[in-house]
């Protein structure tokens, strides 16, 4: 079956692309790697009038780190080409586990971590890794440039903070603190490619102050933090006591849905459990 | 709808095409080149089977659009061979049995050849791991992993 009708463009520069998206906006869709847009396309979900092809612009091929600004993640970069990158191995230990379970190496040597993140499902994988991380989102129109962190970003299922006009130029994401430790993981119904029933990604650093993140996906309307975790570690009591407090908050804070992959219950359930794995390992490594 | 003149090669062989915006490299392949090795099954992804390579990196041909192509080089089942003699990946599948009805096996093959070229020896769980995003429905994947990890041992060091 055919695609439905529409223009294909090609812009070569972040100037060319901004201009045709103030031109165009309300009918376009931007075009990464195609892995979610071409199956709403295909299914008729999305109509765009324009498909905007960002992969001619150098510019957004930037995958970059330096010591001050921490790692720079274009919107052309692929999955693949993020797995691939020893920094990110290195030092962005939950990203890079987290690009790792997203489809299989031949989407992802296609798909975007950007293109992950606007495509704004509840269950985008690279979602929790940036949230524990900190990313901020760099947005580019034709009226200039704003930076928010992910936090902002995610605005419900499919909904994210860019407004018409608007691209997601880069994701940078800062150096993360001292000593930090993180990961993700994914618990899905097979070990297969599948999108997660639940996944956790969870940061403890411990510079003095013993800070502790989580944040999840498949739990809620959108990819989210649990705030409320990071102090769990100052307090006195056992770790294990600490760690169970740490996952009685988290289930407390989600709101997961039935669907498809799992029911309500066990996916409430299944998030204490990881939030408990995933503490665990992480300190069981530092 | 906007049409555009697109020269690929594929196959070793070049292509000056007029192609329009919705085709998909998978439609070119199959309709426009009649090359179809390359199988059409669930057009989103899931699959796996209209696996190519696309300068060498294994893609699913049914998410890439045909005016992307441009410029670049596609290599499909019918371009391993040379005449009748068979690369070691193509052997070992026969050897192995880890065909049955055929319809998954050049995406399987393909898969193979792109993880032989960068990883020439590797383990089990890596071939698993690059044969991850396709499908069969017939063997149960075990000949098909013993395939490629023979065409391993076999292939001139
Ligand atoms: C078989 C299969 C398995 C999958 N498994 C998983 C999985 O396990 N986990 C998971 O999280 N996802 C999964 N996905 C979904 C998808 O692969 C990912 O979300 C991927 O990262 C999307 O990236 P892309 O570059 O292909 O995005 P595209 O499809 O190109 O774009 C996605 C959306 O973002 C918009 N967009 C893209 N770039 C920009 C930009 N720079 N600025 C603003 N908007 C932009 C597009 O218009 C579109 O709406 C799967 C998809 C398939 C087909
Ligand atoms: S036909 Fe392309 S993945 Fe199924
Ligand atoms: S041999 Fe039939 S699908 Fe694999």
């Amino acid at each position: 079956m055919p695609l439905p009708k529409f223009d294909y463009l090609r812009p070569q520069t972040t100037e060319e692309l901004a201009a045709t998206l103030a031109e165009h906006g309300a009918d376009a869709k931007l075009f990464a790697g195609g892995t979610d847009l071409i199956v709403v396309m295909r299914d008729k979900l999305v109509r765009p009038k324009y498909v905007i092809d960002i992969k001619g612009i150098e510019e957004l091929r930037e995958l970059s780190w330096d010591e001050r600004r921490g790692l720079t993640i274009g919107a052309a970069v692929t999955l693949s080409e993020l797995i691939a990158s020893e920094v990110v191995r290195e030092r962005f230990g939950a990203l890079w586990k987290a690009a790792g379970t997203l489809a299989d190496p031949t989407i992802r040597n296609r798909a975007t971590l950007v293109g992950n993140i606007c495509n704004a499902s509840p269950a985008a994988d690279t979602a929790p890794a940036l949230l524990v991380l900190w990313a901020e989102v760099e947005i580019v129109s034709a009226n200039g440039k704003r930076v928010i962190p992910i936090r902002e970003f995610f605005k419900g299922v499919k909904r994210t903070a860019l407004e018409q006009g608007e691209f997601v130029r880069a994701v940078r994401v800062p150096n993360p603190p001292e000593g930090a430790k993180e990961d993700y993981l994914k618990w899905g119904r097979t070990r297969g490619e599948d999108l997660a029933v639940v996944g956790v990604a969870g940061l403890v650093a411990n510079s003095g102050k013993k800070l502790v993140r989580i944040a999840l996906s498949s739990v809620a309307p959108t990819p989210l933090i649990v705030p409320e975790v990071e102090g769990v570690f100052k307090g006195g009591g056992s770790v294990e006591g600490q760690i169970d407090k740490a996952a009685s908050i988290v289930v407390e804070k989600i709101s997961p849905i039935s669907d498809v992959r799992a029911g309500k219950e066990y996916r409430l359930h299944m998030a204490g459990v990881l939030t408990k794995q995933i503490l665990k390992r992480i300190l069981g490594a530092s | 709808m906007s049409r555009h003149e697109i020269s690929l090669t594929v196959n070793g062989e070049r292509y000056e095409l007029e192609v329009e915006a919705n085709r998909t490299l998978l439609q070119l392949l199959r309709e426009d080149l009649e090359l179809t090795g390359t199988k059409q099954a669930c057009e989103r992804g899931d699959c796996g089977l209209c696996t190519v390579l696309l300068d060498g990196v294994p893609t699913k041909s049914c998410l890439v659009l045909a005016v992307e192509v441009d410029g670049r080089e596609v290599t499909t089942v019918e371009g391993l061979s040379r005449g009748e003699e068979l690369t070691p990946v193509q052997r070992a599948f026969i050897e192995q049995g880890a065909v049955q009805c055929g319809f998954c096996t050049p995406a399987f093959i393909l898969a193979g050849e792109a993880l032989l070229k960068h990883n020439p020896r590797p383990t089990e769980e890596e071939v698993k791991e690059a044969v991850g995003g396709i499908l069969c429905r017939c063997t149960g994947y075990r000949q098909i992993i013993d395939a490629i990890l023979d065409a391993s041992k076999s292939a001139k060091k």
